[in-house]
């Protein structure tokens, strides 16, 4: 599934590389310091589905409505969206190149997108408009 | 003439299993797990969004039986990943690489992924 076949001219070639090295440096920390921000978010979950599982509206406003709860969940939700489509970018290397893998990558950001942008609006529209 | 079976591509099935290995693919797969997972919390955030009788729907299958399997496995999930992405922050810092230290990092992932879900589903839900 590789676009162009890797040759001997290419190995030969000092100049090719295998890809972006400030992309992929960028990658590997963006990836370390989310999933570490993502310990902070777990918490945060399970603080949230075991006070409020199963409870009514009501509950469930006055616990999330308040804002030192949803602006944060708001901003962590956003970190782990990232995590989840850069992670998901290191499987997709891993089987796909060329044309199948930006079109699965295009599948990955928009998941990720549809996910936050879900959430982060449901959050919103608790805090501010109830 | 006898046709001879063609050889299939040497893969997963020639190394011998190791516990890094397998934790090295549970990792993965956990993460996979926890990207359809996420769904689920923000169909939970949508549903109340959007009112009780969404919610009560919500409420009503993630509390079934099917529901609290699937919630279960998500814990677990969540809680593996976590432990192994701290095991690669740890590795991150170039120790506990050595013979032996990495082994019983994976074992230490494996082992308190099972007991932090049981101790959670234990304190939050059975013993609620």
């Amino acid at each position: 599934m590789r676009e162009t076949p890797i040759t001997k001219t290419v190995i030969a070639d000092p100049r090719s590389h295998y890809g972006n090295g400030p992309a992929s440096t960028r990658h590997f920390i963006t990836q370390r310091v989310t999933g570490l921000i993502n310990v902070v978010f777990l918490g945060l979950l399970l603080f949230l589905v075991v006070r409020l599982a199963g409870q009514d509206r009501t509950d469930l406003v006055a616990v999330i409505g308040n804002v030192f709860v949803g602006l944060p969940l708001m901003v962590l939700i956003a970190i782990v969206a990232v995590h989840m489509r850069n992670g998901m970018r290191d499987t997709l290397e891993d089987y796909f190149a060329g044309r199948m893998y930006r079109l699965v990558m295009g599948l990955n950001t928009f998941f990720c997108l549809v996910v936050a942008l879900a959430g982060i609006g449901a959050v919103a529209k608790i805090v501010f408009w109830g | 003439m006898s046709v001879r079976a063609r050889p299939t591509s040497p893969h997963l099935q020639i190394y011998r299993w190791t516990i890094t290995m397998a934790m090295s693919i549970v990792h993965r797969a956990t993460g996979i797990a926890n990207y359809a997972g996420m769904a689920l919390f923000a169909i939970w955030l949508v549903a109340a969004a959007m009112g009780q009788e969404a919610l009560t729907a919500v409420n009503f299958i993630y509390g079934s039986w099917f529901g609290q399997l699937v919630l279960f496995g998500f814990t677990w999930s969540l809680v593996h990943h976590m432990l192994g992405g701290l095991r690669h922050w740890v590795w991150d810092f170039a120790v506990m690489m050595e013979p032996g230290q990495r082994e019983a990092m994976a074992w230490a992932t494996l082992a308190g992924s099972v007991i932090l879900t049981l101790l959670i589903w234990t304190v939050f839900v059975w013993a609620a």
